[in-house]
């Protein structure tokens, strides 16, 4: 709604005086909803990404969204992660470093070579205890130096990396001959502190060895109560809070509530397609009834919800979406689902029916979606009635979904999430109907809102998470297939925690994003530039390090071209993930999100069944569209700030 | 004679065979607006540059608060409380209004290694200052980048008074605004002497010198045109000197006569 800032320029309405006086819940400030916050964030593009990547892979592969899978792509997208975190630091901090891939490998077989056991060709002999601090010692040297010669000589950091690059990989390959005779350096279980350190940096989650059969239980309890939490949040960040409180919804939101409980047991005592319908349905009603009495207890009603309105636009709109999702669904029955041969090159015509559906599906969607944007702008009566016409078109898709599919995913998965999604944005501008939308800054509802939130998200990556570690009974007995998740994915979900804490929170982080958007300027305050460079390159070196190890622990070897020519990989996960190319603006956790996205593309095209040599164009055109993608929601950004 | 905040006798500076200044004195005193004005190549780049300590002066004496000063460095003159804020503001454009107005001296909570910026204090205090100097910033979290120049100038006053300026010194602060933004930068400048700091505003239009100054130094080609108290001039004069008198005379005379040729 930038449109509706139009905001004097602070500094020349009223007298200084009175501006003073207003200093709190600045009256000038146009109220942006939470979607809208939502969307000028740096990392949504990312999010964005990684949802569209992950369904359409999931929808185009046989087995994309399973344990086996997801173990597959995260195990990539960490050591991957752990770098992108890294070099999007730096590339917020103004700088390349060229060496990163390299110095991988280098990390690697340098540790390696010192815990080799000693021999005509064999290494130092140290234990993994000395050998693990050492090699650490020189990645922060390598990284000094990096920082050092670019500050010292003021020659572009992309030269004097290039130059570390290819030290670094002259040094690998030498000192691997030299010393081992072989181009590939391994170790035995025999080292020294080898029992200690291996789980730390290679430990493994065997799924299949975990049982537990009330495992999904808590499943559907974390995810609807997760859920109902992000609803409830979204809603008190949305709507204006009541003053008096209307005990009377109460009572109401309680009856909802039983309502979900009931629509579960329906759901578990029968296991049939049909009888889900029915627990859709009571989920449907009871999710409405719920959501209405909290409402009816918290929130100011709506006085004025205005007649309906339809302009030409919106009338356009409607008719093109409609239209699309009905091409999409005459596509999803005319091409047979169940077909898995090659249409054409690198296509198979499954693949071919569902790309088709995404598109027409995608663009249809989006359209009525706009139509439904436009409507609010006018009242919430014609809102109510685009998005009724919004949800029933997703809803009726679903239920096209179900007839047209073979696939289990799709016949129940895709098909209740679906219904879901039309039912949620049913009781939205149901809600938006009767409710008061909150067009002023509430600082102490957005706190509880976005305290829900993480609440809500956490509980929902919870459920997700614990179904991916354990196994029931059953599924054993259907012989799944096994999965091991390695404990390299705590030490990226760690690492990039910590990197996003210390670019957010802390001096260092400031310093990081001042150095890369104005050098200059941060040096007259008092910033320590070459300080806060230097820093940087070690993070990236130290960065190297940790995957160094990951690596060497895997196999308990390495080839000495590891992590070669992987730096370019580094970048364009940065890049995807929002962080700009000439520095100074950026985010580590979108960083994480670009890895993933290309992790899962990377694991997604050997899934569909593609040609594998055929990634590389894969990667160029997400990194295009990504790039693009960026550019239009920064530009958003500070618009919605001006 | 009353001892003021800061005292220029006869400072002057050399470059090579270059006069750059020569022999200029004038004086600062706490809660007063002294204006430096002179049109381009008068020596206003070189006079700031030495009270700030990026430059040195070569003859004459520099006295701050009654010690003679030569400052090395600008960081030692922002350590005895000159602050300069130049025309480029040393901001960096894509950070929040609290992260440039705190860039460099964040307050933190916790301890080292663990130790994270204060920003609910951070962001109040931000908002709190420039409310101080009469300056209303909708959104501290407001890229720098988004907000107007006038605006921009208000960042870096009060970012200079809070952290501790005696002599706030301003370089060409209005020269790029319009008749409105200027009008409000100036108001900060009356807001910031008001507070009890020494200000310096240096400038080549008269128009907002006069105003807003209590002290004014006119400079041309190096050499001081003379050194007033606001009740020992008034603005014509001082428009006057600054472009050197006679010659502006004839411009008028020439001026005059073009447009009358054009009826």
């Amino acid at each position: 709604m930038s449109e509706t800032d139009t905001a004097e320029p602070a500094v020349a309405s009223g007298s200084a005086a009175g501006a003073m006086a207003a200093a709190v819940g600045d009256e000038r400030l146009a109220y942006r909803s939470i979607f809208q916050r939502l969307f000028i964030r740096p990392e949504i593009g990312a999010v964005i990404g990684v949802i569209g990547v992950w369904s359409f892979f999931w929808a185009v592969s046989l087995n994309f969204g399973t344990t086996g899978q997801t173990q597959n792509w995260l195990d990539t997208a960490a050591t991957l992660g752990i770098m992108a975190v890294a070099v999007s630091m730096l590339m917020i901090g103004g700088e390349f470093d060229l060496s990163s891939g390299a110095n991988t490998g280098a990390m690697g077989i340098l540790f390696i070579l010192l815990i080799k056991e000693v021999g005509d060709l064999g290494g130092l002999g140290l234990s993994i205890w000395i050998a693990v601090p050492l090699s650490f010692v020189v990645a922060m040297a390598i990284g000094f130096f990096n920082g050092w010669m670019v500050e010292r000589t003021a020659l572009p950091s992309f030269i004097v990396t290039l130059a570390t690059f290819f030290i670094l990989r002259g040094l690998k390959l030498g000192l691997a001959k030299l010393l081992t005779g072989q181009i590939s350096v391994t170790f035995t279980n025999d080292a020294h502190g080898y029992d200690f350190f291996r789980p730390i940096f290679a430990g493994e989650w065997q799924r299949n060895e975990h049982i537990w059969n009330g495992r999904d239980v808590f499943y559907i309890a974390f995810l609807l109560i997760g859920a109902a939490i992000v609803a409830l949040a979204v809603c008190e960040m949305h709507f204006v809070r009541r003053a008096q409180k209307v005990v009377a919804g109460l009572p109401i939101f309680a009856l909802g509530a039983a309502g979900v409980g009931v629509g579960v047991y329906v759901m578990h005592a029968t296991d049939g397609v049909v009888n889900n319908t029915i627990a859709a349905a009571i989920h449907g009603v009871s999710i409405l009834v719920g959501l209405y009495g909290f409402a009816l207890w918290r929130f100011e009603p709506l006085t004025e919800a205005g007649g309906l309105r339809l302009d030409r636009r919106i009338t356009l709109l409607l008719g093109a979406g409609l239209a699309c999702v009905a091409a999409a669904s005459v596509a999803s029955f005319a091409i047979d689902s169940a077909n898995d041969d090659t249409l054409f090159f690198p296509f198979t015509v499954q693949g071919l029916r569902v790309v088709l559906m995404m598109l027409f599906a995608g663009a249809g969607f989006t359209a009525l979606m706009v139509a439904a944007n436009r409507a609010l702008r006018d009242n919430a009566t014609t809102k109510l009635v685009v998005s009724t016409i919004t949800a029933g078109a997703i809803v009726a898709f679903g239920f096209v979904i179900r007839a047209s599919s073979e696939a289990v995913k799709f016949r129940t998965e895709l098909f209740s999430v679906l219904l879901l999604v039309g039912l949620a944005l049913f009781a939205w501008s149901v809600l938006g109907l009767r409710f008061a939308e909150r067009r002023r800054i509430d600082a102490d509802a957005d706190r509880a809102g976005v305290i829900g939130l993480i609440v809500g998200l956490a509980l929902l990556l919870t459920a997700v998470i614990l179904r991916h570690l354990f196994v029931t009974e059953d599924e054993l007995l259907a012989n799944v297939n096994p999965a091991k998740f390695s404990v390299r994915m705590l030490w990226f979900f760690g690492f990039t925690a910590v990197m996003v804490w210390i670019l957010g929170r802390t001096k260092f982080g400031s310093w990081t994003f001042a150095v890369g958007g104005n050098k200059e300027a941060a040096r007259q305050v008092g910033v320590p530039a070459a300080r806060t460079k230097t820093q940087l390159f070690m993070i990236v070196s130290g960065a190297a390090w940790l995957v160094g190890m990951l690596l060497a622990f895997r196999l308990n070897s390495l080839q000495a071209g590891a992590g070669d020519g992987e730096e370019f990989e580094y970048i364009i996960a940065a890049v995807v993930g929002g962080t700009m190319l000439t520095g100074g603006y950026g985010t580590a956790l979108g960083a994480a999100f670009g890895a993933a996205i290309m992790a899962m593309s990377l694991v997604g095209i050997q899934a569909a069944r593609w040609n594998t040599d055929w990634r590389f164009v894969f990667l160029g055109v997400i990194l295009l569209l990504a790039v693009i993608a960026n550019r239009a929601i920064r530009d958003r950004a500070e618009a919605a700030r001006r | 004679m009353a001892e003021h905040l800061l005292e220029l006798e006869n400072i002057s500076k050399f470059y090579g065979n270059i006069i750059a200044l020569g022999g200029v004195s004038t004086s600062v005193n706490a809660g007063e607006v002294t204006c430096v004005l002179g049109d381009n190549g008068a020596g206003k780049s070189t006079f700031i540059k030495i009270l700030a300590g990026v430059h040195q002066h070569d003859e004459g004496s520099f006295l701050l608060e009654g010690d003679e000063m030569r400052f090395n460095s600008p960081r030692e003159a922002l350590d005895r409380g000159i602050a300069a804020v130049y025309q480029d503001l040393a901001m960096v454009p894509l950070m929040s209004v609290w992260r440039n107005f705190f860039l460099g001296s964040e307050p933190t909570k916790g301890v080292w290694p663990f130790e994270w910026i204060d920003t609910e204090s951070a962001k109040r205090i931000a908002k709190d200052e420039m409310a101080k100097m009469g300056i209303d910033i909708r959104d501290t979290e407001q890229p720098v980048g988004t907000l107007s120049g006038g605006e921009r100038q208000s960042v870096a006053i009060a970012r200079a008074v809070y952290f501790g300026a005696k002599v706030l010194i301003l370089d060409e602060p209005t020269s790029a605004l319009g008749v409105k933004q200027s009008g409000v930068v100036l108001r900060y400048i009356v807001e910031a002497a008001k507070r009890g700091l020494g200000v310096i505003f240096i400038t080549h239009n008269p128009n907002h010198a006069y105003p807003v100054g209590d002290r004014f130094l006119i400079l041309n080609r190096g050499q001081s045109m003379g050194n007033f108290a606001k009740e020992e001039i008034a603005q014509d004069e001082l428009t006057q000197l600054m472009a050197g008198g006679a010659e502006l005379e004839q411009l008028q005379h020439e001026l005059a006569e073009a447009m009358g040729n054009g009826d």
